[in-house]
């Protein structure tokens, strides 16, 4: 092959007159590519011009020059044609059946014949349009590739019989059983379930019988059966029996039953065809049906501790650790597993550092409680009044109108002191956000480690749904405000941290230098130059973290956190959209006011 | 004492840094192959110059030429991989980091090619910032900033930001920033490369101006001869990371160390650079060739370190040949052939 030439990076290549570069990209037919690609070029072929190659045998042709966009996208196109014509082999023995009895039937061979037909022609009309549409594309696509590949010598060129190789694989991996998935119906929900329990079921049996052949089994059992019916006939046939004798016959009568439900396994088990394994393998969801054993039951419970008590300690408590008896029988999924595991974790660590979680949840609850005392006490005009100077000093005139005007909604509205509590709520959350957020975003920008550590953590607090923390947020805090307040956190710091290390890794290297080149220490580059210079990026992170600390305020409702969000929630539960939508607006025009305000402030401080 | 010691400093980037200056001094390696076998980059290669009191020394080298790096070393901003670096008689490398603050901040001042101020802070308190970070009270930092301003003519703005400053006016802060504490040294990096020709030779004239009155110790770096050559006494051009020659703008104009070298200087013009010593020829030589001088023409004279362009002044409106005269005695005589060539910097025959 002449394709050596082309490799070798970015030393100048002896590709330069475009004949010898199409001869070393297309390899065969440089003859025919070289004309085509100089048309092309020239804008002279015509839009029907086509690649009978690309239409009749795309997969070959586009693996073999390494047009592995080609081969997707005709693969693809090729597939899904297939898989409506596939229908046919579903509905049309359901259609058959249907036609027996054509009269009670009617709706469903309406239905049927309505399916197959669209079905039929949308297939028909997607391989025949597909592959018109990959013939016409195929020599431009290719010269697309070509023109890549004068860019970068590493760009698939040439023809290659392992390519083709590749291809097949994909083919054989991808087409069977894709086209199979589109002639079987939806498989039952429990079908693979009771699958498993019927094969491990009758594994239970094999072992307990010591037999090893399934028909072995079925004998096996039905002796078992004879006897006790025979052993039940006689007892019953005896005119009076003692109570050894009825505690046998019920004994005979709940193992006889067990029987039947043994056996009842062992025909599922005959009953399960290797292809039913296959469509439950293969076909349907993916085959964790893996059934283990659940953890351990245990509860963990803080009580008094007598023992303590009666040494003189009084108060004292200590954890005991209960265990239920497990269910008879009962397997689960490792989901399940995981997820009982987790709540036992919960349950223990909230029994053994119950001072902890109380101390931290007073803490809150106290804090809260002065800064909503603070919020509601001050007198209303007193708050609206510096709410509109500070727009007045920092933003223009629209501002302090639309900040007078939304207080007032929420004045007239009588949802002034609700909206307080949200307030109170929000500025709690805003200051952790502020302490917690700010050193870990220096150290997330000063840290390679601490970066690729806190970046991930960051995205999940970012996208994890706020309701399934709620949970442990309660399990751990208790219901109402102080659980309220840490969720609202976990969802709102995320921009505080990362604008804060974004802030601080903007700071030019040169101005760094400067300052270090001065005599700057460590703490005073932090203090003097990195710090001041992002504050705008940390002000933009600020408002971030009240905009969403603001938006939680519903969510927290769910978990008895008081304030608008609580009315919304209530809306919600006694479907009163007006109620709901009149809180809502207000949640919105205090995110607004705040919003404005701050960045008056903002682009007051970034004027530099 | 030279006030700037560079003894056989090297800086090699790369985690095998050591292997790799073995390799180039015993084998002789160039940049790619070190790259290739080390991964390690060539800085600076075995740099050795000193620098006086009061003198301009420029550092002149293509980007990339390891210039800025090297610069770099003389206040520590990067640590050399081998070699010492002695500022006023000490090694730089032993000083604990709280002595080279000190340094950093009241010896050595430093101007950056992109300006590098503090966009947050007033051309006032960007000037005394050197002094806020030793400590100085606010009253003294404006009284000395003030003064700064007044040296770089920039009165009355000290109370702007940078941002409403013009690209000259920005680097005049820069350089009243490194004035500010009196440093000894300046290091200055290509200061004026950033601004456009009217302006960066006005800069480039006032500091001259500035230097004669100050005296400052200064390591100027520049890509641009023409600046060199005007700014230097004396002048270091590198090449690679290497020194590859040190000297007066005239020695190098005239005997260029290599074809590198060679090749900078080509373009330069001779007129104000080189002296009639250099070109002038032997009076013996003449006589041989031409005959005896005659003393009953009015000979034009010139003095051995009259540059090119007197002599171009002297020559033109006569006949006769430049007698060169030094003490009394005809040294050297320089006939239009001999200035011509002197000129285009080829040799006369």
């Amino acid at each position: 092959m002449s394709t050596t030439a082309a490799l070798g990076g970015a030393e100048p290549r002896d590709v330069e007159s475009r004949d010898v570069s199409v001869t070393v990209f297309a390899d065969r037919n440089a003859a025919y590519y070289g004309s085509v690609f100089e048309r092309l070029q020239k804008g002279e072929l015509p839009f029907w011009h086509m690649n009978l190659a690309g239409l009749l045998i795309p997969w070959v042709w586009s693996a073999w020059r390494g047009v592995w966009l080609m081969f997707w996208v005709s693969l693809a196109l090729d597939m899904v044609g297939l898989v409506c014509l596939m229908q046919n082999f579903k509905y049309g023995p359901l259609l058959a059946d249907a036609h027996l009895d054509p009269s009670a039937n009617a709706i469903l061979i309406e239905r049927y014949t309505r399916w197959l037909g669209v079905y039929n022609n949308v297939g028909v009309a997607t391989l025949i349009l597909g592959r018109l549409l990959i013939g016409l594309q195929a020599n431009r696509w290719y010269f697309r590739q070509y023109s890549k590949w004068r860019i970068d010598g590493h760009t698939a060129h040439g023809v290659m019989a392992r390519r083709v190789a590749i291809a097949v694989l994909i083919l054989v991996l991808v087409a069977p059983i894709t086209l199979y998935r589109a002639t079987q119906q939806r498989i039952d929900e429990r079908a693979c379930f009771n699958q498993v329990r019927a094969i491990d079921g009758t594994q239970r049996l094999l072992s307990r019988y010591g037999v090893t052949e399934v028909s072995d089994l079925t004998s096996a059992m039905n002796d078992q059966r004879d006897r006790l019916v025979t052993e039940k006939a006689t007892l019953e046939a005896s005119a009076s029996l003692t109570d050894d004798q009825k505690g046998r016959l019920s004994e005979i009568r709940r193992e006889v039953r067990q029987l039947r439900r043994e056996n009842d396994a062992v025909e599922d088990f005959k009953a399960v065809s290797a292809k039913d394994r296959f469509d439950c393998l293969f076909i349907d969801d993916f085959p964790t049906l893996a059934r283990i054993d659940p953890p351990e039951d245990v509860t963990y419970r803080r009580v008094p501790d007598e023992d303590a008590i009666a040494q003189g300690r009084s108060g004292a408590t200590k954890v005991i650790r209960q265990v239920k008896d497990p269910v008879e029988g009962r397997t689960v999924n490792i989901f399940t597993y995981t997820a009982e595991s987790i709540d036992i974790g919960i349950n223990f660590l909230r029994a053994q550092y119950a001072g902890i979680f109380d101390a931290l949840t007073n803490v809150l609850r106290q804090s809260l409680i002065r800064v909503e005392v603070a919020f509601m006490l001050t007198p209303w005009p007193v708050l609206v009044g510096l709410a509109m100077i500070l727009a007045w000093a920092y933003c223009g005139t629209g501002t302090v109108v639309f900040v007078g005007s939304s207080l007032t909604f929420l004045a007239v509205f009588e949802l002034w002191q609700i909206a307080m509590q949200t307030m109170a709520l929000v500025v709690v959350a805003t200051a952790i956000c502020i302490f917690v957020g700010l050193p870990v975003g220096i150290w997330m920008a000063k840290n390679r480690i601490a970066n690729w550590v806190t970046e991930p953590i960051l995205d999940v607090m970012q996208t994890i749904p706020s309701l399934s923390y709620l949970v442990p947020a309660v399990a751990f805090f208790g219901i109402s405000q102080p659980p309220a307040v840490l969720a609202t956190v976990v969802f709102a710091i995320p921009p505080m941290v990362k604008l804060t290390a974004l802030g601080i890794r903007q700071v030019p290297q040169s101005t760094k230098e400067a300052a270090l080149a001065f005599g700057a220490s460590e703490r005073q580059l932090l203090t003097k130059v990195e710090l001041p210079m992002a504050v705008p990026s940390i002000m933009a992170g600020l408002n971030q973290t009240i905009m969403l600390a603001l938006s939680m305020a519903t969510i927290s409702a769910f978990i008895g956190a008081e304030g608008l969000g609580a009315i919304v929630t209530a809306a919600l539960g006694d479907a009163q959209a007006g109620k709901g939508l009149l809180a809502g607006i207000a949640i919105a025009l205090v995110a607004m006011v705040i919003d404005r305000i701050l960045k008056g402030i903002r682009s007051s401080l970034s004027r530099i | 004492m030279s006030v700037v010691e560079v003894d056989g400093v090297w800086k090699i980037f790369g985690d095998k840094a050591d292997e790799a200056i073995a390799a180039v001094r015993n084998e002789g390696l160039g940049k790619p192959e070190v790259l290739d076998r080390f991964g390690a980059i060539i800085g600076v290669k075995d740099a050795s110059f000193t620098v006086e009191e009061g003198e301009i020394f420029c550092l002149m080298g293509l980007s990339g030429s390891g210039k800025s790096t090297l610069v770099r070393h003389i206040n520590r901003l990067i640590e050399p991989t081998t070699g010492t670096i002695r500022i006023l008689g000490e090694d730089i490398g032993a000083m604990t980091p709280e002595v080279l603050r000190a340094l950093r901040a009241e010896k050595i001042g430093m101007v950056f090619q992109n300006m590098a101020l503090l966009p947050h802070r007033s051309v006032r308190d960007n000037i005394g910032f050197a002094l806020e970070l030793r400590g100085k009270d606010a009253y003294h930092r404006a009284q000395l900033a003030d003064h700064a301003l007044e040296t770089v003519s920039l009165h009355g703005y000290g109370d702007r930001l940078p941002s409403e400053l013009s690209g000259g006016m920005q680097q005049r802060v820069g350089l009243a920033r490194a004035l500010a504490a009196d440093p000894e040294i300046l290091l200055m990096d290509e200061p004026f490369s950033a601004l456009d020709p009217l302006i960066r030779r006005n800069l480039q004239d006032e500091f001259l101006g500035l230097s004669q009155n100050l005296r400052k110790t200064t390591i100027f770096i520049t890509h641009d001869l023409d600046e060199a050559i005007r700014m230097g006494d004396r002048i270091g051009i590198m090449n690679d990371g290497e020194i590859v020659q040190i000297g007066t703008a005239e020695d190098i104009v005239t005997a260029p160390a290599d074809d590198y070298v060679a090749d900078f200087v080509a373009g330069i013009s001779r007129l104000k650079l080189v002296s009639a010593s250099k070109i002038m020829v032997a009076v013996e030589n003449h006589v041989a060739r031409h005959g005896p001088i005659d003393d009953a023409h009015d000979y034009p004279t010139a003095r051995p370190e009259d540059d090119l362009d007197t002599l171009v002044e002297l020559s033109t409106g006569t006949e006769l040949p430049v007698l060169i005269r030094h003490d009394g005695n005809t040294v050297g005589i320089v006939t239009k052939d001999t200035l011509l060539h002197g000129l285009q910097g080829t040799e006369s025959q």
